[in-house]
């Protein structure tokens, strides 16, 4: 019985942690199924998420709910432009692989300068919002669900679901799809296979930043937080099916509760192993991961 | 498109690609380098090097070293200067030691091998020092260190000098005191949790406790968790605390998150038992502004030094030029660190990084800078280069502010038990 209510405990758990890892893990699966560009500068804007959710509580006393949702048109906008800056300019060429490279290399150097940047200028000193709903449970039976948790896994669940929506039901979305599946067959069909990329790449920051809010309001904020996150979010998206959104929504729901019930019979220290022996394994069973399109062979 | 204009595109994609991160690179170095490099340095100077994280996890508290150095280093160059090299003044090299043992080690590597330093102070974190003290002695450089970890002065090396009680020697002070006070309230502790991290000070710290010292107390270990930096989240830790109900708990954590992480657990599953950390971070402002000074309150941290009675002054000092709530243990083992190397540079009468090491051995302080901020209050070296009679402190928060609740006769308040 014990050994139970544990079990439930854990996997209530790592569903919470799950779903925040599934909303920041959907942003980098759009950006790469749509560009695929593999977005390393990820992590950094879900950083910057937190610290401007953090100043909205901070200096406007807007709640961190609100503050993460704000946040999304305004990353969004900066994904506009970071695309119409940077990115565009690297796809003007035909050979993917080259195109690849300067995306990895671009994307990972504006990492490094968001960063470094926010460490400048943010200053190392680590930051958080003391909310009373980052340490008050619900309590329902012998089970402790942490507010905070559920409100961001709420949140997350919901944002998943409009994006899922948005790409399946309206015609914006549909054109997304098409300029993914085959961009030439696109364009003779009359979408702006460009504009496309524009809008799924700022999709894919404002996720990326709303996600951020969401981790504030239980994690604290500082300039390098990223890089424990962006880890976790090329796991997900591998382990979903590089370019599925569908499959890096479950991959950052399955990480989640991977690393919480591997505790019921492992020590904490093995937690990250067995993230990535889940990883080893679907790749072994399943090589394009669990929803992994095929890829056209030319 | 035509062909050719393609192949132009293509070239200009990955020239553009080229320049960006080529400008990106200039740039994040150009503006560390010029956030953290010392200011000025005239030809008569002598340079002591600080090489510490600035960039990356741990940077947080790098800056803070940073600050007790350069109080130290006005202090000292306001007053004369070394007067036994005709007032030469001292130079801050500092160096970003980032956030990995290998990045720290080739900071060192690189300012060591390119900078004529006299000394040099770092790097916080154990696991680093470990590291870069192996380059100091093979460069013949004398290295002043704050890190606790047993290791670092078990080596057999000659230049390494830790002016902080080793880890083994905070534990056993620590759980003396706990022991004590758990009795004066009436209470017997039959139970601990180790919970902390695998670096080399929480190692060091937690290791001493489950293999000999809380058997030798007759305490039990009902829990023992550990992770590597970062944690992913703290329920598990809180579920085990739980269900284990220990009597006390230790804890060792040096990455800033996972120890709010924690906190944050802790109170949310309403746990209730005394938590005797490890390190400095314990105890950092940070926690008022990350979880609130209600989740840290009562909690108890090992360190090498803590305002003492006495230090006011220097305190008030301090505050006032950095604009910190208030001083703890890495600025304030930075400070002394440079003190300590000023004294031996007076008495070796020369910048010789050798010579320093010698009069460093035979330093034998009661009475300066350095040796008030230190306690006992006393700075003389051991063969193996460890401090003499260095006594941890043991700060707990109270009311918001992390005080000295141990040793009695320095403490500035009384340790207060954790149970009502």
């Amino acid at each position: 019985m014990i050994f139970f209510t544990e079990a439930v405990q854990y996997l209530i758990t790592g569903l919470l942690v799950g779903g925040v890892y599934a909303l920041m893990s959907i942003g980098l699966a759009l950006i790469f199924g749509v560009m695929r560009v593999m977005n390393f500068a990820q992590g950094d804007f879900l950083m910057l998420g937190m610290y401007v959710t953090y100043y909205f509580a901070a200096a406007g006393g807007v709640d961190p709910l609100l503050g993460s949702l704000l946040a999304a048109p305004l990353f969004f906008l900066v994904g506009v432009v970071v695309y119409r800056t940077l990115l565009v300019r690297l796809r003007k060429g035909r050979d993917p692989q080259r195109e690849m490279d300067a995306q990895l290399i671009v994307t990972l150097g504006l990492s490094l300068l968001i960063s470094n940047a926010a460490l400048m200028t943010l200053s190392p000193t680590p930051r958080g919002l003391p909310s009373s709903y980052a340490t008050t449970p619900f309590l329902v039976g012998p089970l402790l669900i942490n507010q905070a948790r559920s409100y961001a896994f709420l949140l997350a669940i919901i944002l998943s679901v409009l994006v899922y929506a948005f790409l399946t039901r309206t015609d914006l979305g549909k054109a997304i799809r098409a300029a993914t599946d085959d961009a030439e067959a696109a364009a003779y069909q009359g979408i702006n296979v460009s504009r496309m990329h524009q809008v799924a790449f700022g999709i894919g920051i404002a996720l990326a930043g709303t996600a951020g809010g969401l981790v504030a309001t239980y994690h604290p904020i500082t300039p390098t937080v990223g890089m424990d996150f962006i880890v976790l979010m090329f796991v997900a998206v591998v382990l979903g099916g590089l370019g599925s959104v569908f499959g890096a929504f479950l991959g950052g729901l399955l990480i989640g509760v991977v690393q919480s019930l591997t505790l019921l019979f492992f020590p904490l220290q093995l937690q990250n192993i067995a993230i990535f022996a889940v990883l080893l394994l679907t790749l072994y069973l399943k090589p394009r991961g669990l929803f992994g399109q095929r890829v056209r062979e030319v | 498109m035509k062909k050719g204009s393609r192949r132009r595109c293509r070239v200009n994609g990955l020239r553009f690609a080229t320049i960006v991160v080529a400008l990106l690179t200039i740039g994040t170095s150009l503006l560390v380098s010029l956030a953290y490099l010392p200011s000025s340095s005239a030809a008569a100077d002598v340079k002591i090097a600080l090489i510490v994280p600035l960039s990356g996890r741990y940077a947080r508290q790098g800056q803070l070293k940073k600050m007790g150095a350069e109080m130290a280093i006005d202090e000292i160059n306001a007053s004369g200067g070394v007067k036994a090299l005709g007032g030469a003044n001292i130079a801050l090299v500092t160096a970003d030691a980032g956030d990995t043992v290998e990045k720290a080690v080739s900071a060192a590597q690189r300012v060591l091998t390119r900078e004529k330093v006299v000394a040099g102070i770092g790097a916080w974190l154990s696991s680093f020092t470990l590291g870069i003290t192996e380059v100091s002695e093979r460069l013949h450089i004398p290295w002043v260190t704050l890190s606790y970890a047993d290791p670092i002065t078990e080596r057999g090396y000659r230049y390494v000098f830790q002016s902080s009680p080793v880890a083994g020697i905070q534990a056993t002070r620590a759980l003396d005191l706990v022991v004590d006070l758990a009795k004066a309230n009436g209470r017997t502790l039959k139970t601990a949790a180790l919970v902390g991290d695998t670096t080399a000070t929480s190692v060091a710290f937690l290791r001493p406790l489950k293999d000999k010292l809380l058997p030798a107390k007759g305490i039990s270990v009902v829990v023992d968790e550990s992770w590597s930096p970062p944690l992913a989240d703290a329920t598990p830790i809180a579920q085990k605390l739980r269900s284990a109900k220990p009597d006390i708990v230790f804890y060792g954590g040096i990455n800033f998150p996972d120890s709010a992480l924690f906190l944050q657990k802790v109170k949310e599953f309403g746990l209730a038992m005394p938590i005797v950390g490890v390190g400095a971070q314990m105890v950092s402002p940070e926690f008022l502004d990350v979880v609130g000074k209600d989740l840290v309150n009562n909690v108890m941290a090992a360190v090498a030094s803590h305002p003492i009675r006495g230090q006011e002054a220097l305190i008030e000092k301090f505050k006032k030029r950095t604009g910190e709530k208030f001083m703890t243990q890495d600025p304030l083992s930075t400070y002394a660190n440079v003190w300590i190397i000023k004294e031996a540079l007076e008495r070796a009468r020369s910048a010789d990084p050798t010579a320093v090491r010698d009069a460093l051995a035979a330093l034998d302080l009661t009475s300066g800078p350095a040796a008030s901020s230190l306690a006992p209050g006393r700075i003389r070296f051991d063969e193996r280069g460890r401090r003499v009679g260095a006594t941890p402190i043991i700060a707990q928060w109270q009311g918001g502010e992390p005080v000295t609740v141990f040793p009695a006769e320095l403490a500035t308040h009384k340790p207060a038990w954790p149970w009502h």
